[in-house]
């Protein structure tokens, strides 16, 4: 108690609620050390400033919490289905920040100094809204400012000058790189937690009874929840004394399967890849606008569909442990939604630019129809994977069972629609606004197919893990794919001549360039000049960093390594301390 | 101090603020339903105590597994009868909330499986948290077979410094190994 005198007031505050006590000896710590500080200097000043602060501290953290999003619905589903069903839930009100945010400042920087300047948009005369743009984006829509054709690249002359060209650049350039930062922070944070000072094997009997989870209060979720860890238990039990068993032969077959079915699913990947790739090729033709619903259509469906293909190679093959076989289903899904978006994009970047004026448009209209059309097959998805599961598992054959909630599949599922926006945002700006929409909709549909139709997981634990590689998988390869493919349209292509804010330029970075040669001629702005010159184009700056970051990456790993032999000793000086003093 | 009377004055409140990990919203909250476990004439009473069995009727504590357990452990009746204040129940919501460090988690989770209260976590200790947590009856149980290798492999993984016994530091330390353990010992009103 004495230390605690000697702390600031804050400090205090939270030591004394640390401690593991009845409130009635904190209250009585509390009290002697106020009475304690009477003495020491000015009481009253001291206190009522500090105190008032604090006031103010506990009114925000009060009000933060009740201005937080669905606050009670992840309350109530957490309560009965676990955490590992509410990280998904989580997840997707994490990524619906990224796009508030995305769309404020899309919206503020770009589309709002364009409409104030010229609020009508240059429509031609035999264009007009029919109801058809909604899905398929193209029409009345590639007129207005949804689309990369609709901005200017003037000068905007106002109240301030403000350089359409310079604005487009940076606020996608700030954001993507905003992005990025966010991401790495929460994953290596996600990281360190749970994998680092974690144990990775996490079907040990002693996790699983740790991680008992208070928070249910369904009395038969509860009963199940016993079950399961019964059969865990037992497993796990099973598992250790099992663990030699397996001869040569069996080994050998056991490799033969897994070897034929990751073949089998790469090359489903790559069939899926290149279907779409002569899909594309072979009917590209805007006659119809109809028929450009059908790319989407096909890419939407074999994302819906080869994931359950995928599922059921489960039945075959025979994995050491349930988080193998999560992995493998995890990686297989990635393989094939990356092939799909890698084919697109190729085809974009390579056949869709030479060929069209207006291109950047052409690509945010292919993209606003993948969104839209990947929307309706999320419903679709969530109506067949659930309401139809249970109806079968209930009533047709029942031996399977109530549904469990998929949440690998639907994290994934997730992630490619973020991609799809993120690669979206430099040719459609406005994009975010309709995957907002989207994910809106979509919270409240999963959750009303959630508590309808699904029971519980019935192996717990892992939770913190899976969602550490979600978080990876988001950050690479998805976002750093989507980022490269939007540099690549920066650097190598050459904007189009007739529309957006680029056009007349040799690429888009260059925009840049003129930037700095205009302020060149402003004395007072030389040190911009100095920077970009020296510092950012120059390659021995890079080169210089990039040594540095390896030499410190190899002193730290070298600390790592350190620590880790200092933990095996200490292990053992317990094991021996403890045999000396029994 | 009249912590029953139906309106908390604005420096007991700042005080449970500073002294728990609850927000204002959560000890209102938690008043408020602390009261409707109150019959009329313990109402107007300071400092009521109110038995287990009323406490077991709230609907996050009655289905749970360790109820008795967390009531015995957070009462500070000198007859070690699990009856609450309204400041004990304070102090489960606190332990038990979202922002509740580790080690005040890990300490009460101790106190907690901790069945004969004798300070550390012994062989009939660790059975009896194993049946609480699969089944009560017969064919729910595990065999003494199955019972008897559990425990040999919990005690491997946790007894550092091998007595036969889990003390507190080796169960915080496999806790802190666990990153579940803080989002599953969470109970919010």
């Amino acid at each position: 108690v004495k230390e605690f005198v000697a702390l600031s007031t804050r400090d205090r505050i939270r030591a004394i609620r640390d401690l593991a006590m009845s409130f009635e000896e904190k209250k009585h710590i509390r009290w002697v050390l106020t009475d304690k500080q009477l003495n020491l200097y000015c009481y009253t000043c001291n206190k009522l400033h500090s105190q008032s602060l604090r006031r103010c501290g506990y009114s925000i953290r009060s009000a933060r919490q009740t201005l937080e999003l669905w606050q009670g619905i992840m309350k109530e589903i957490g309560g009965k289905f676990g955490t590992s069903v509410l990280s998904y839930f989580l997840f997707l009100k994490w990524l619906l920040m990224f796009n508030i945010f995305s769309f404020l400042i899309n919206f503020g920087f770009i589309t709002i100094p364009l409409l104030v300047y010229d609020p009508s948009p240059n429509i031609p005369p035999n264009v007009s809204f029919r109801g058809l743009e909604i899905l398929t984006g193209a029409g009345y829509f590639n007129y207005t400012v949804m689309y990369y054709g609709g901005y200017s690249n003037e000068t905007l002359i106002g109240l301030v000058d403000y350089n359409m060209q310079l604005a487009y650049f940076f606020t996608i350039a700030v954001y993507m790189v905003l992005c990025g930062i966010a991401l790495i922070f929460s994953m290596a944070s996600s990281f360190k937690e749970n994998y680092v000072l974690a144990d990775t094997v996490s079907n040990s009997a002693w996790q699983l009874l740790c991680s008992w989870d208070f928070s249910i209060t369904n009395e038969r979720a509860v009963r199940q929840r016993k079950n399961n860890l019964r059969v865990q238990l037992k497993e796990s039990l099973s598992e250790r004394a099992q663990r030699e068993l397996l001869t040569l032969s069996e080994k050998l077959k056991h490799f033969g399967v897994h070897l034929g079915s990751w073949l089998l699913s790469t090359g489903l990947a790559v069939g899926c890849g290149a279907s779409i790739y002569y899909l594309y090729a072979a009917n590209w033709s805007l006659l119809q606008e109809a028929e450009t619903l059908l790319v989407p259509f096909v890419v939407s469906l074999m994302n819906l569909v080869v994931p359950l293909f995928y599922s059921l190679f489960n039945k075959f093959e025979h994995y050491s442990s349930l988080g193998r076989q999560i992995y493998a289903l995890v990686v297989r899904n990635v393989l094939l939604k990356m092939s799909i978006l890698a084919v697109l994009c190729y085809y974009w970047m390579n056949v869709v630019a030479e060929k069209f004026s207006c291109w950047e448009s052409m690509v945010g209209q292919a993209l606003y129809r993948l969104v839209i059309v990947d929307f309706l097959f999320l419903m679709l998805g969530s109506f067949f994977g659930e309401f139809l599961s249970n109806v079968i598992g209930t009533r047709l054959l029942p031996r399977l069972g109530v549904p469990e909630f998929d949440v690998a599949r639907n994290v994934l599922e997730l992630i490619y629609a973020q991609t799809l926006a993120w690669i979206g945002i430099y040719f459609s700006p406005l994009l975010p606004a309709i995957q907002i929409l989207k994910f809106f909709i979509l919270f409240y549909l999963k959750k009303v197919s959630l508590t309808q139709n699904c029971q519980p997981p019935r192996r717990t634990g892992r939770a913190a893990q899976m969602q550490t590689i979600f978080i990876a998988l988001l950050f690479f390869p998805f976002f750093v794919g989507a980022l490269s493919i939007v540099a690549y349209t920066a650097w190598r292509l050459t904007p189009s001549e007739q529309c957006g804010p680029f056009r007349g330029l040799n690429n888009t970075f260059s925009v840049v360039g003129v930037w700095i040669d205009d302020l060149q001629e402003i004395p007072a702005s030389q040190w911009v000049v100095w920077i970009y010159q020296n510092v950012i184009r120059s390659e021995i700056f890079y080169f210089l960093i990039t040594l540095i970051i390896i030499v410190i990456i190899y002193i730290f790993w070298q600390v790592t390594q350190g620590r880790k032999q200092l933990i095996g000793q200490l292990r053992q000086q317990i094991v021996n301390v403890s045999v000396l003093h029994p | 101090m009249g912590t029953t009377a139906s309106q908390l004055g604005k420096d007991l409140l700042s005080e449970y603020q500073e002294l728990t990990f609850l927000t204002k919203q959560e000890i209102l909250l938690a008043h408020k339903r602390f009261t409707e476990l109150l019959t009329k004439d313990e109402k107007d009473l300071p400092n009521t105590r109110v038995s287990m069995e009323r406490v077991l009727t709230l609907p996050e504590l009655k289905s749970n597994p360790f109820r008795k357990r967390i009531c015995y452990v957070f009462s500070t009746s000198e007859q070690k009868d699990g009856s609450l204040t309204f400041e004990d129940f304070l102090d489960l919501l606190s332990a038990f909330s979202d922002s509740a460090t580790l080690e005040i988690k890990s300490h009460y989770a101790f106190r907690i499986f901790d069945f004969d209260d004798d300070g550390t976590l012994d062989c009939g200790d660790l059975e009896k948290l194993v049946n609480c947590l699969t089944g009560e009856t017969d064919e729910t149980r595990l065999t003494t077979e199955e019972m008897r290798q559990l425990i040999n492999n919990i005690l491997e993984e946790s007894d550092i410094d091998k007595d036969g016994t889990v003390n507190l530091s080796e169960f915080q330390h496999v806790i802190s190994r666990s990153p579940d353990f803080v989002s599953s010992f969470k109970i919010v009103l």
